[in-house]
């Protein structure tokens, strides 16, 4: 996937499964968008079903560090870039 | 130390209607709220007993996803009610998250329908599908779910008791509720439990014999609590919360006073985890009556357990009798909506608060004819206008637990 397919799936996500209002690419999912730990653990999951493969338990701790959408997207790519190296 | 603990606010998700006037509505009408069993395309369709008392009217949570995200149906129920009762009671925010208000709230066993879900997880190809067991599940399904579902959406801060003893669920969060205000653990407690519409509970009851099955096309003709044509339980759905406060602190406030909890007692048979048992039951009633200081001859109304099953009303009839002889008003609430499970005494305390208030007492449903083994008891066979000052509620549990609440009326309460 491109980055804006991600980036668009990922919206489409954050918006229909977890209600997001006008999600920014640049918003602290926590401060603007009250996404907790609970969320993270789902969002994992289904980021794992976007791509197509489960993720290891190494990758999943490095998703810790994510606070916004353009983090994620940005963890996406570096997945799928892992995957194909 | 021992307070004086007083409800300040009530709401009950019943199969005969949602908030007070539906609910006085219906027991004033004779309405039962009990309907064909639907199919929920795994169980109902090996399930003798066709009937189940059900919450078939829409609800309007309007809950956040913020909160819906760790909510099986069972908290759903639970959340409104202690969403209506905070409302009503008046309390503000800075008491709610104080530490001083705390939540005894219970299920049966947390959320069946996620645990069905699961389960289908569970026995399908697994690889696959295994991540689609959401991280949530647990949190939606365990059996404390409804009381942290209630402490998080409200930011209550106190102690968290999640009884979960079956058809004493509520009964007994009413109870250790009322303890921890008496001896001075907690200034408020939020307490009460909810069980959301479930085939696997009318399974187990079927198997065992215990549920109605001869009125499968007149659902309303069951459950029929002492009547001699009575077949055994229907199993219902529902939720309900009471507000419990120490009287002085409510008083200062000019909260409402609905009624205050003056005995609370609660026992174990000792024994067998199914048959019901005379001797523990009767300890329990009388259990009570010693935490109140009161005598038998105080009390004008029992709201029996009465579930219609055969031996179960035999039982629970001889130790009425044996205390309080034929002084109090009997109803068997269940005839109205069949057996709410862990829901069942919140409901049942909450149904007898509305109608000391309005000074009725309702009938037991379908009792046409009288078992003769149970011909002891006053019976409350026609809508009775009476005051009633005192109430016992009596609940009795699978793993021989037993509880009886007794409640004094808010306009004695207040003094």
């Amino acid at each position: 996937m491109t980055r804006d397919e991600i980036q668009q799936a990922i919206i489409t996500i954050l918006t229909k499964d977890f209600e997001f209002e006008n999600p920014g690419l640049e918003d602290n999912l926590r401060d603007a968008h009250g996404f907790d730990s609970i969320d993270a653990i789902e969002l994992l999951g289904k980021i794992e079903l976007l791509l197509g493969f489960s993720l290891t338990r190494e990758e999943k701790e490095q998703a810790m560090a994510i606070r916004t959408i353009k983090d994620v997207v940005a963890y996406i790519e570096e997945l799928q870039r892992s995957r194909n190296s | 130390m021992k307070r004086r603990v007083v409800i300040t606010a009530c709401s009950a998700i019943t199969p005969i209607g949602y908030g007070k006037d539906e609910i006085i509505q219906s027991l004033r009408s004779g309405r039962s709220g009990v309907s064909p069993l639907r199919d929920d395309g795994l169980l109902s369709k090996h399930i003798h007993s066709r009937v189940f008392g059900s919450v078939d009217y829409p609800m309007e949570y309007g809950f956040k996803r913020q909160y819906t995200k760790t909510m099986g149906p069972v908290a759903f129920y639970a959340c409104q009610v202690a969403k209506d009762v905070l409302a009503q009671s008046g309390l503000d925010q800075e008491f709610i998250t104080s530490g001083r208000l705390g939540v005894a709230f219970g299920s049966t066993h947390g959320s069946p329908t996620v645990q069905r879900d699961i389960y289908k997880t569970f026995f399908s190809d697994l690889d696959a599908k295994f991540s689609s067991i959401g991280a949530v599940d647990y949190l939606r399904s365990m059996v404390h779910t409804t009381a942290v579902n209630i402490s998080r959406m409200f930011g209550i801060t106190g102690r968290i008791i999640a009884s979960s003893t079956a058809c004493t669920t509520s009964s007994q969060s009413i109870g250790f509720g009322y303890e921890m205000i008496k001896y001075g653990m907690q200034d408020a407690m939020l307490c009460g439990g909810a069980d959301e519409y479930d085939t696997t509970t009318v399974a187990v009851f079927d198997n065992l014999l215990a549920c109605s099955v001869d009125y499968n096309d007149t659902p309303s003709c069951t459950p029929r609590p002492f009547d001699a044509g009575r077949d055994g339980l229907v199993v219902g759905e529902g939720g309900g919360a009471v507000l419990l406060e120490e009287y002085e602190a409510a008083r200062r406030r000019g909260a409402t006073i609905l009624g205050e909890l003056v005995g609370f007692g609660c026992n174990n048979n000792g024994g067998d985890l199914i048959l019901p048992n005379l001797e523990g039951i009767t300890a329990t009633l009388r259990l009570a009556l010693d935490d109140a200081a009161l005598s038998p001859g105080e009390v004008d109304f029992v709201s029996a357990h009465a579930t219609a099953t055969k031996m179960g009303d035999v039982i629970e009839a001889q130790a009425i009798d044996a205390v309080y002889g034929k002084g109090p008003l009997v109803s068997g609430l269940k005839s109205y909506m069949g057996h709410t499970m862990g829901t069942c005494g919140v409901i049942e305390l909450i149904l007898t608060l509305y109608m000391m208030e309005q000074g009725f007492v309702a009938p037991t449903l379908n009792l046409e004819e009288v078992d003769e083994r149970c011909r002891m008891l006053r019976h409350t066979r026609e809508l009775t206008e009476t005051p009633v000052r005192t109430a016992a509620i009596q609940n009795f549990a699978f793993g021989g637990v037993n509880t009886c609440l007794l409640v004094r009326d808010g306009r004695t309460a207040q003094g």
